[in-house]
């Protein structure tokens, strides 16, 4: 695969492979429980109790990891949340 | 004010002519923010169409430029920092999305507010545009929040009991003794109407499933 040679001639497959972002959504005083539940339900396409069950983490804990993937895939989902006015965040997977 | 309803596959909320310029003035407020043209008193004038023939690489121009933060906070809640620790993945988050974002909500604000200033006491929202209404106010209730000082789930809180409080003083016509700002509890007091709508809104979006 091209980007593995790619990579390789870089040195550095280990950090490519493990280049896993995810998407966290934080807590905000605005945002009702019931519309929080359904954009994660639309949008992420959860079963309503999954969904309920981020909402709440969110509330209580301040934060929950809605998505995790490559980046240009967290781009997407943090701007979806955004467009639904959900304080959302990116980074990489276990910083 | 009669939050919304089912109707005939419509959501329908009630608003007098009052209380509907002061939600359309708000909802075209938060347009301005975002940096749309102000939305005419004329009803069908649509300027952007215009300058899209004029430049028709507009929507490309932003891709290679940085864009930066917004420093009003109130424009920074609804376009946030994608990557509070990493400066290079924020400036290329926003470059990447600011004008769309910036269309998407504004888009959705205008759609509101034509149907509010479409001068009928019912406000239909068709039930296919049911979320993206309820996601434009969030888009107003993130502005008034922002401007309240709302910035934790006390803040709220307070808030409502500091409505409460000037509800009685008016109540019981004590207003020379109001105890907050009344600039403050007007505010407070749409921000809490719109919280109610879209909370009726919701209910009827969940439904539909």
């Amino acid at each position: 695969m091209d980007i593995e040679r790619q990579s390789q001639h870089e040195g550095s497959v280990a950090t490519v492979l493990d280049d896993v972002w995810v998407t966290i959504v934080w807590n905000d005083p605005v945002n009702l429980m019931s519309y929080v539940t359904h954009v994660f339900q639309t949008y992420f396409n959860l079963p309503r109790e999954v969904a309920a069950r981020h909402m709440r983490e969110v509330h209580e804990n301040g934060r929950s990891v809605l998505s995790s993937g490559p980046r240009e895939k967290m781009e997407v989902d943090v701007q979806a949340m955004h467009s639904y006015g959900l304080w959302a965040t990116m980074q990489r997977s276990g910083e | 004010m009669k939050g919304f309803e089912r109707r005939d596959g419509f959501a329908v909320a009630e608003l007098d002519e009052e209380e509907r310029l002061v939600v359309a003035r708000i909802v075209a407020d938060v347009a301005l923010l975002l940096g749309a043209e102000s939305f005419g008193l004329d009803g069908g004038a649509e300027p952007e169409a215009a300058s899209d023939i004029d430049d028709p690489f507009a929507h490309l121009r932003g891709l290679e430029e940085s864009i930066r933060e917004p420093s009003d906070p109130a424009i920074l809640r609804l376009l946030p920092n994608a990557a509070p620790t990493d400066r290079d993945v924020a400036a290329e988050f926003r470059r990447l999305t600011d004008g769309e974002l910036r269309s998407i909500k504004t888009r959705r604000l205008r759609r509101m507010w034509e149907q509010l200033s479409a001068g009928d006491d019912e406000w239909a929202v068709p039930a296919d545009a049911a979320l993206e209404t309820a996601a434009a106010l969030t888009d107003v209730r993130l502005v008034l929040a922002s401007r309240l000082g709302l910035a934790t789930d006390d803040d709220a809180e307070r808030l409502h009991e500091e409505i409460d409080l000037a509800s009685h003083a008016l109540a019981t016509d004590d207003d020379g003794m109001l105890p907050v700002d009344p600039e403050r509890v007007w505010l407070g007091m749409l921000y809490q109407a719109l919280t109610w709508l879209q909370d009726t809104l919701v209910e009827f979006v969940s439904e539909q499933e």
